[in-house]
């Protein structure tokens, strides 16, 4: 028997009781659409962590100063400056370092005309825009000269440029921090958070040398905050932290057995801890599918196993006029194959429809890939084949005579 | 396959049943129907099996249509020891030797005339399209060409019927088996039915066995075979076995009135 038959037959006894078929297929359809939305919410996360690693730069690091006890009592993490440019320089230096930024941070006052808000101010060196792939939208950054002259100059944040500027062009044009006159050299492109402020889109960006002479006092005239870090390679990542810490250590003269004055805080944790989020999500989805995928699949049995009951006569018949008992059995599994790869397909197709509204609302992006249909497919097949099976077995094991009798 | 062979084996008896037997088994109680039958039919012949119910009519139907195997003795059809095939050999056997014509014409529903009367085609590995034009020309000959695209509930019982007959005659098999052909139809059509069988027999040498209860239906055939209680009674021409009947039936009726 040519499979365009079988395929025809499976398609007509699916029509021959067709709010039967729909009924059977529902939990193929949910079992379906449950997995491809696992692996959707899967892809999503990834992506939407990608995303935020493409703020926050790859492979980061801070060191920043210990809580540190002055006369007994200890005090907040950082508030006390014993990181200094010449660690960062030494760090910088480090083989296992692609580059290392000396930060300033203050919040401060920002006006431009009528206009005025108030956010963090960050002084830096040119190698933060590298090492935290910061993009600009207009204009240039900062430059070594900038930071060597501590010139008067910013980038503004997205969102900054434009609360104070709306539509206009804000480059070249004065703002004031704090009260002192700064030139708008350029405008970031880049959103989302970032883990040393609030959203990037939010800070303004000085010379580091301009920051300490006009917004930030520092407990010695090269105190820095904290350095961001960047390792040559993410395997190497672990690596250059040790050599951070032996470098710090040997700079700030620790003892054998006394505590770090400094901490190195490693982003790539958050990373892997977003990671193992996506992956529980999906495990819990997919848990979800499979036991939906099997109670449809235990539907589908039973109905098949009817099915097989309300058409001995005709099976009877079928073997009279030369149907083998193959022919049955295969009439009979394509048929169920027929009915889960359709729900496949419809579930592929809900669960678009989800991914569509869900991303609409533009707060995740969910995205249904080829993989996950052809997984939806094949799985479905697996599904009818599997529960298909035992039904079609038994059509094939009658007897004609008796089919026949039976009215 | 031994099919192949056996139909090139033209000359031999289709049908050659010796000392068939039959018993059914519930709970291992053995309840014997067929008693040892033998039976010989060459092609070309038309040949009526008459008996009252519990005669063993219904199991040598089945035997002889490969549906059912003896218990013992042996059934050669066109050349073939029946016994000896499997489950699936018996389907190829069923659908390149016989042609079955059933009482409650068995057509499948929700299927058109065309593709009922293809279906043998289809199961003999017979293309879509082949099958199709073949179902198409065997339903000109009874007459339904034009009937072609309808459901088999559209058509009436005679209609139906035909269908069936097509759908028997499709796959040209050698030998018709027809269990009680008229018996769901009213007197007109059945003598139709019968005339259609009978132009089969004489212009296309169709072999044919009629399975009936009706005399009138059997004295369609040229050949009877009466059984009762499991043993063929009488085995000869039609008109000389419907006589012994008629008389039998009499002798019985007054005897029966004698009571």
């Amino acid at each position: 028997m040519k499979l365009v038959h079988v395929l025809s037959e499976a398609l007509r006894a699916m029509l021959a009781n067709p709010l039967r078929t729909m009924l059977t297929m529902l939990g193929i359809i949910i079992g379906i659409a449950s997995v491809v939305l696992m692996l959707a919410v899967g892809d999503g996360i990834k992506a939407f962590i990608d995303k935020q690693l493409s703020v926050l730069g790859s492979n980061l690091v801070i060191v920043q100063a210990d809580s540190r006890k002055a006369v007994g009592a200890r005090l907040r993490t950082g508030t006390v400056q014993t990181i200094t440019l010449d660690d960062a320089e030494a760090i910088n230096r480090l083989p296992s370092v692609k580059g290392a930024a000396p930060m300033l941070t203050t919040y401060s006052q920002i006006s431009y005309g009528n206009d005025n808000t108030n956010t963090q101010v960050q002084g830096t060196t040119p190698t933060s825009f590298v090492i935290r792939n910061l993009r600009l939208a207009k204009g240039i950054g900062l430059s070594e000269v900038d930071v060597a002259s501590a010139t008067r100059v910013a980038v503004l944040g997205k969102k900054v440029a434009e609360q104070l500027f709306y539509k206009n062009d804000p480059i070249g044009q004065t703002i004031r921090i704090d009260n002192q006159s700064f030139q708008v050299i350029g405008v970031l492109d880049n959103e989302g958070q970032s883990f040393d402020s609030g959203d990037i889109g939010e800070v303004v960006m000085v010379p580091i040398s301009t920051a300490r002479v006009t917004l930030v006092r520092t407990a010695t005239p090269r105190s820095v905050q904290y350095v961001v870090v960047q390792s040559k390679t993410t395997e190497g990542l672990n690596d250059m932290v040790a050599d951070i810490k032996d470098l710090m250590r040997d700079r700030h003269r620790i003892r054998a057995d006394d505590v770090d004055d400094f901490r190195v805080v490693n982003f790539g944790e958050f990373a892997k801890t977003g990671e193992a989020i996506a992956t529980g999500l999906s495990i819990a989805l997919g848990f979800i599918g499979a036991v939906s995928l099997v109670v449809g699949g235990i539907g589908i049995m039973n109905i098949m196993l009817v099915s097989v009951t309300e058409r001995t006569r005709e099976i009877g018949i079928r073997m009279a006029i030369g149907a083998r008992p193959s022919d049955v059995l295969w009439q009979f599994l394509i048929e169920a194959v027929a009915i889960c790869v359709v729900s496949g397909i419809i579930g592929v197709a809900l669960s678009a429809g989800v991914a569509s509204a869900v991303s609409s609302t533009g707060k995740f992006e969910m995205m249904i890939g080829l993989k996950a249909v052809v997984i939806a497919v094949v799985f479905s097949c697996v599904v009818g084949v599997f529960f298909g099976f035992y039904p079609a077995r038994r059509a094939s094991k009658l007897q004609p005579v008796e089919c026949l009798r039976y009215e | 396959m031994n099919v192949s062979i056996a139909s090139s084996r033209a000359e031999g008896a289709l049908v050659e049943i010796t000392d068939v037997r039959k018993s059914y088994f519930s709970n291992r109680v053995e309840t014997p129907v067929l008693h040892g039958i033998n039976l010989h039919m060459q092609r070309g012949d038309f040949m009526a099996v008459m008996g009252q119910s519990g005669s063993g009519k219904s199991t040598l139907m089945n035997i002889l249509g490969c549906l059912d195997t003896p218990t013992s003795g042996t059934y050669r059809l066109a050349g073939v020891d029946v016994e000896k095939q499997s489950r699936a050999e018996l389907a190829t056997l069923r659908n390149r030797t016989i042609g079955f014509v059933f009482q409650s014409f068995n057509l499948l529903k929700r299927m058109t005339i065309l593709d009922n009367v293809a279906l043998p085609l289809i199961y003999a590995g017979v293309s879509r399209k082949a099958s199709r034009d073949r179902a198409q020309t065997q339903l000109d000959k009874v007459g339904l060409g034009e009937l072609a695209n309808r459901q088999p509930n559209q058509l009436s019982g005679g209609q139906q019927q035909r269908v069936a007959i097509a759908r028997a005659l499709v796959a040209d098999p050698p030998l018709i088996l027809a269990d009680e052909p008229t018996g769901n139809l009213d007197t007109r059509t059945s003598n139709d039915i019968m005339a259609l069988l009978n132009e089969l027999n004489r212009e296309r040498g169709q072999s044919i066995i009629l399975v009936t209860h009706e005399p009138d239906i059997a004295a369609h055939a040229k050949r009877l075979v009466r059984l009762k209680d499991g043993l063929v009674l009488y085995d000869g021409p039609a008109t000389e076995g419907l006589r012994q009947l008629k008389t039998d039936d009499s002798i019985a009726t007054i005897a029966e009135a004698a009571l």
